[in-house]
């Protein structure tokens, strides 16, 4: 879906009954994890069978067969050099892209936690964005800005710091009405003393089960740009702009074209979500 | 407050944000450093033809001259001339934007029965094989990218089994369009009665409707499980059951609470459609506002993605005033915030 929709949960670590140990919650961080970072180092280091950038037109849309093992596509790329390849520029972007969004939506959820003008300010911001089809506007930026990867991540950036506003808003409410907050308060600690030594360490791990989100998130906003035909320049491969070349040929029959970077983003999507469960279990789980 | 004092402050609300919409369409463009004077004159032109083209536009004039002028025109409902092929943008919009909502609607009518049901499985059976099933459903299904999914609808309805049309748009181009109506080709297939234009327009419609809406129905299911869940726990339900109701009342008394964030969700949804029809109208050559929008944006038509940015911000905007003002009505909860 590269319909990017925020869900609040509420975090109610009382209403979860502790099911399983941590251990099994750090395994589950680690699975979740490694797929990722195997794909991102063979994209860098491992020695592809042939070049992601330069064609063979002597074999065009050839089966997977030994030759190719996820064979070719309709200008002689090979599928399975591509598709690794493509993990070089679109893992990277989408981590940019996810934790610039963490930078700019905390210290803004921090401030919105407030009862001060200013907190109405960046929540009424926030629904004004969040109304917009973000999509859309994440093309248009892009598009009349220029083709380039900072666009890109602005693009991101625009789809992903709504959510980590709205969350981290609503766990600093919580966290402000408990005792150690009147404690400091009554201590003299400056407002933003508060928020930064009392509140920003106990919602960091809401924010940080959020990033693994906001970057699945950002995976699939990278590849429907691409899809689209905006933001990364046609040599360079990427999962969108393959999927797009295999969407074409689908309804001649070669499957294989769009079905292998499709694996691929579906891959780091759910290793990503899968994360994100068991680092909100670990985190409830306290 | 009451009833009447909510809707108008939701209503005061909107016109707020519909006007910083407005504002946020045009920094988007005049602030970004392309230039529509260029697009216009063409790749040929001379620096002084580009400058003269600057000078009609009057790209030249003070920013703050050129933001009156433009809330002025917006005001007027004037959304300008595309600078591709000088059509209006208003006449344009207006064409395409019936064949977006037939297939949003369409999605919807698959997704909200989709997902709410899934989800109340889920919260029903909680912690039992249902739930555990209906949350698999919805997790592989939020797991998949629209486009990834289209593609495979797509190979295995059309290319495969045969029993789909390709990714087409509307209709075969073998079958003659009905004469306007609605806009909505399959509904006006319907009003205007031809059984084989009926068959051919509901098929073409079935597999982009499939995708938007399985994508939907699993936002949906996570929402409604989560509320429904909440209100199946809530006191309120241990008292239905203690009093001795039938279950299938519990159930529907525990429908009834849990149906605002449903709706409130809805809305966001609704907001977030416009962006999902890019991709799925692009794939089905489906002839939408969303696809045009996309083409206008690489053709850097600036008041057109203008014209789209401001209508498509709009709609989600009235949807999401008069949701919560319905929301308002059925549940007080909301208008005590």
């Amino acid at each position: 879906m590269a319909t990017p929709i925020v869900i609040e949960e509420a975090a109610t670590p009382a209403a979860r009954t502790r099911r399983h140990s941590r251990f099994t919650d750090y395994v589950g961080v680690a699975a979740g994890t490694a797929p990722i970072v195997l794909l991102l180092l063979a994209s860098f280091f491992l020695p592809l069978p042939y070049s992601p950038t330069q064609p063979d037109p002597a074999a065009v849309t050839l089966p997977p067969g030994p030759q190719h093992w996820f064979g070719t596509d309709g200008s002689g790329f090979d599928v399975l050099s591509r598709t690794i390849a493509s993990a070089q520029v679109d893992l990277p972007v989408a981590f940019g892209g996810a934790l610039l969004s963490l930078i700019i939506g905390v210290p803004l959820g921090l401030l919105a936690s407030s009862d001060r003008w200013f907190a109405h300010l960046i929540m009424r911001a926030t629904d004004v964005l969040q109304s917009l089809p973000l999509l859309i506007v994440t093309v248009a930026v892009v598009s009349l800005a220029g083709n380039s990867i900072g666009n890109v991540i602005f693009g991101i950036v625009l789809v992903g710091a709504p959510g980590f506003i709205r969350l981290v808003r609503s766990g600093a409410i919580v966290v402000r009405s408990s005792r150690y907050v009147d404690a400091a308060i009554a201590m003299g600690c400056s407002p933003l003393r508060v928020l930064r030594v009392h509140v920003f360490p106990n919602i960091f791990s809401i924010a940080l089960v959020q990033f693994t989100l906001a970057t699945s998130t950002a995976i699939i906003v990278i590849a429907g740009l691409n899809f689209l035909g905006i933001g990364t320049a046609a040599p360079t491969p990427s999962w969108g702009v393959m999927i797009r070349s295999g969407a074409d040929v689908i309804g001649q029959g070669y499957w294989w074209v769009a079905t292998f970077p499709s694996l691929a983003v579906v891959l780091v999507v759910v290793s990503l979500n899968f994360v994100s469960r068991s680092l909100d279990d670990l985190v409830a789980g306290r | 407050m009451n009833r009447l004092r909510f809707a108008a402050w939701r209503l005061f609300f909107m016109l707020v944000s519909l006007w910083a919409i407005a504002s946020l369409t045009f920094l988007l463009v005049a602030i970004l450093p392309s230039n529509p004077a260029v697009a216009i004159a063409g790749p040929y032109a001379t620096p002084e033809q580009v400058t003269q083209v600057e000078n009609d536009l009057g790209l030249h004039d003070p920013l703050a001259q050129r933001y009156f002028e433009f809330l002025g025109r917006t005001l007027r409902g004037d959304l300008g001339t595309s600078l591709y092929d000088g059509t209006s943008i208003n006449h344009e919009i207006a064409q395409l934007i019936p064949s977006t909502f037939e297939l949003i609607i369409a999605s919807l009518i698959i997704a909200v029965p989709l997902g709410i049901g899934l989800g109340a499985l889920g919260a029903y059976f909680h912690r039992k094989f249902a739930d555990r099933a209906s949350s698999l459903v919805v997790g592989v299904l939020q797991s998949i990218p629209d486009f990834v999914l289209a593609v495979v609808l797509i190979y295995v309805f059309s290319a495969v089994l045969g029993i789909a049309p390709g990714p087409e748009g509307q209709l075969s181009i073998i079958s003659v369009p009905p004469p306007r109506v609605t806009g909505m080709i399959a509904v006006d297939a319907i009003l205007t009665g031809k059984p084989a234009v009926i068959s051919d327009a509901l098929s073409h419609l079935a597999l982009p409707a499939l995708t938007l809406g399985l994508v939907i129905a699993a936002v949906f299911a996570r929402i409604s499980r989560a509320s429904l869940r909440e209100a199946l726990e809530s006191d309120q339900t241990k008292f239905a059951r203690a009093s001795g109701l039938p279950e299938w009342r519990v159930v529907q008394y525990a429908f009834l609470t849990s149906r605002t964030p449903v709706l409130t969700y809805g809305a966001i949804i609704f907001g977030a459609l416009f962006g999902g029809t890019a991709i799925v109208e692009t794939i089905f050559n489906w002839n939408g506002l969303s696809q045009w929008s996309v083409t206008s944006m690489l053709r850097t038509d600036y008041p057109a993605i203008q014209g789209f940015v401001l209508v498509a911000g709009a709609i989600t905007l009235v949807v999401f005033a008069l949701l919560d003002v319905l929301a308002g009505f059925l549940d007080p909860r909301v208008r005590a915030q």
